[in-house]
């Protein structure tokens, strides 16, 4: 297994690309989601997405780039579910009130602009670190932070 | 997670990857006494192997120039050829059924190598002879450049083209492993080649 983060240049075919990231891709899709079966939709839908995209925008930062439609493509699949059995994870980031529901977070979380939504989702509902989100949406960690807090107040104006 | 759970959703990956036409070339690395080869089968058949288990800078360019970035890791695709390189490494094969692909190279490096494949099992033939019967007798130089460039080593036999001089030339994969696929064919190759004829 070649060390990925080692690699100055970026990935030229479908199949460096997979080669290199797929292990960590699919490492990172079972803790997004917890089940050996969504865990590979997510790994499928994220390669195929960066296949259809191709060529990944930055040289040297496929890695990041994998990490961010992998992100996204697990908020998709959360928002598609919120009814049903996803949600149930969010109730961890709920504020202890009455009244408030899951769905009244999922929503809430729906309003957030796409870059606030993956730093909440990584943060308050997978507990990862901010050098790792910072990692994941191409960011600083300072700025990983700062989108985390905004994201966690208009969450909780929201639910108001 | 196991490397079973990967290849599983690997396989599903491009099985989904073919359906939507987002693969072009297959690969594979398979074993062979002369080390591994990375084996790239496209629409047309063989397209390239390579000497060890990722093939090298010029040859990848090449692919992705005639194919584009859709070249994916997929045994069941490449196993055709494989299934012949073993029959050729185990002496039961003297020619290649698979079809290759010889696209993507110069039109002379292309009549150099279409005559190359035409150098039947366990014979030779010099770079000179090469040369003029690719049309240009005076191009030997340019004959041995062309042969040492050949994207589809083995299946497009340039092993068997050695120097005037009875010895064995160069080789992509090294002169062991000319010399040991001669060897299959030949059943003996001197170390360093064959003495010059008359001496």
């Amino acid at each position: 297994m070649r060390e990925a983060t080692l690699r100055a240049t970026a990935a030229r075919t479908f199949g460096e690309l997979l080669e290199r990231h797929e292990r960590e891709i699919f490492a990172y899709a079972l803790r997004l989601t917890g089940s050996r079966h969504d865990a590979e939709d997510l790994y499928q839908e994220t390669f195929l997405a960066a296949f259809r995209a191709w060529p990944p925008p930055h040289r040297d930062n496929e890695r990041a780039w994998l990490y961010r439609i992998a992100t996204n493509k697990a908020i998709d699949r959360t928002r598609r579910r919120r009814a049903t059995v996803s949600v149930d994870d969010l109730r961890l980031a709920a504020p202890e009130r009455d009244g408030v529901t899951v769905l009244d977070l999922a929503n809430a979380i729906r309003l957030l602009p796409a870059g606030q939504r993956a730093a909440f989702v990584l943060r308050a509902v997978e507990g990862r670190p901010y050098r790792e989100i910072a990692l994941t949406l191409e960011c600083t960690e300072e700025a990983a932070r700062t989108r985390v807090s905004d994201a966690m107040k208009k969450v909780r104006a929201a639910m108001r | 997670m196991s490397t079973d759970m990967i290849a599983e959703a690997r396989e599903r990956l491009l099985a989904r990857a073919k359906r939507e036409g987002l693969s072009t070339v297959g690969y594979d690395v398979i074993d062979s006494p002369i080390g591994p080869l990375w084996v790239a089968l496209g629409p047309k058949g063989v397209a390239a192997i390579s000497f060890g288990r990722e093939p090298g800078e010029p040859e990848l360019r090449r692919l992705v120039r005639l194919f584009g970035p859709g070249i994916i890791p997929d045994r069941r695709r490449a196993a055709p050829a494989a299934r012949e390189l073993d029959q050729y490494f185990e002496g039961r094969r003297h020619s290649f059924d698979i079809p290759f692909d010889l696209r993507g190279i110069t039109p002379f490096q292309a009549r150099v190598l279409r005559t190359t494949s035409r150098i039947r099992y366990g014979e030779l033939m010099t770079y000179a002879a090469v040369a003029h019967k690719a049309g240009n007798d005076r191009a030997s130089r340019a004959t041995g450049a062309a042969v040492g460039a050949n994207p589809i080593p083995i299946v497009v036999p340039c092993h068997r083209v050695v120097a005037s001089d009875g010895t064995l030339g160069g080789y992509g994969g090294g002169l062991d492993a000319k010399r040991y696929l001669l060897a299959i064919e030949r059943t003996e190759v001197p170390t360093g080649g064959w003495p010059k004829r008359g001496s």
